[in-house]
């Protein structure tokens, strides 16, 4: 805790999620950017949640069995 | 039932056709997204047999209700909101979210966890998660209360919107975010264990 109110650290440190979820205006990600420009500490942290994300995405994702795929397709409602 | 005016016979026919039509091309476009809802479906539940029970019964509901879809919205979440909806009926309780400490270190535990876990040795954030294994990641997400893991996997694995996740999940987009940034932290807890534990030699 740095006691400021802003803290431009901090400030990042809140974008983050949002930023790697596409889900700041244009005007928050400039924002981000221009402040991850400057601080290694912060690009640090970005790369890592950005890496910590794409990692757990791939180890998670399973696909799905063809048959199943099968299954599902026979549920369609048959052509008369 | 009665109908408004007259309708020949030839009008009926192509109303009946072009019904056939969509119905086909709604079945076809849904079945092209079935990769894309079980990747989401898989992690919403513990097991692979509850997913695929899951995604059947999805796919039957939603080829007898098409005609709700309104097309140009999106199929994939609306296909996910069926999803989320049975998978509440088959006696999944919404939960309420547990009275939570904060974690004290927050965002940066696994981050500090990873590092200390390093010490002395030049941390390398680009090596520290190589210490975790797929089933870390399998079982740490597993271990995130439902309700956080649901929003989690929307939007991390299924790339939905703030908005869409909403949606499926009925609840407010704020409450979106909460549950996303309580989860991770929960989720970057559950792997930090794991990390520690591993220490340092597995995969």
């Amino acid at each position: 805790m740095s006691g400021y109110a802003i803290d431009p650290c901090d400030q990042c440190e809140e974008m983050i999620q949002p930023f790697l979820d596409r889900e700041l205006s244009e005007e928050e990600r400039q924002v981000a950017e221009s402040h991850l420009d400057g601080c290694d500490y912060c690009r640090k942290r970005y790369k890592f949640e950005e890496r910590l994300r794409r990692y757990v995405r791939q180890a998670v994702t399973e696909s799905m069995s063809p048959e199943l795929k099968a299954k599902l397709a026979e549920l369609r409602t048959p052509l008369i | 039932m009665a109908a408004v005016g007259e309708t020949a016979p030839e009008t009926e026919a192509r109303r009946l056709a072009e019904d056939a039509r969509d119905r086909v091309r709604f079945e076809e476009e849904a079945l092209d997204l079935a990769d894309q809802v079980y990747r989401v479906a898989r992690r919403m539940v513990s097991s692979r047999e509850e997913a695929e029970d899951l995604m059947q019964e999805t796919y039957a509901r939603a080829f007898r209700s098409w005609r709700s879809f309104q097309p140009g919205t999106n199929l994939r979440a609306w296909l996910l909101r069926i999803l989320t909806n049975l998978n509440i009926d088959r006696g999944r309780r919404v939960q309420r979210s547990p009275d939570m400490q904060p974690l004290e270190e927050g965002d940066y535990f696994l981050y500090n966890r990873l590092e200390e876990s390093t010490q002395g040795q030049n941390p390398d954030e680009e090596r520290v998660l190589e210490r975790l294994s797929q089933d870390d990641a399998v079982s740490a997400l597993s271990a995130v209360p439902h309700d956080f893991r649901d929003a989690i996997v929307l939007v991390d694995i299924g790339d939905f919107s703030y908005n869409d996740a909403a949606q499926i999940l009925d609840i407010p987009v704020g409450t979106v975010m909460s549950r996303l940034h309580r989860g991770r932290r929960i989720l970057k807890q559950e792997l930090a264990e794991r990390a520690v534990a591993d220490g340092g030699d597995s995969r």
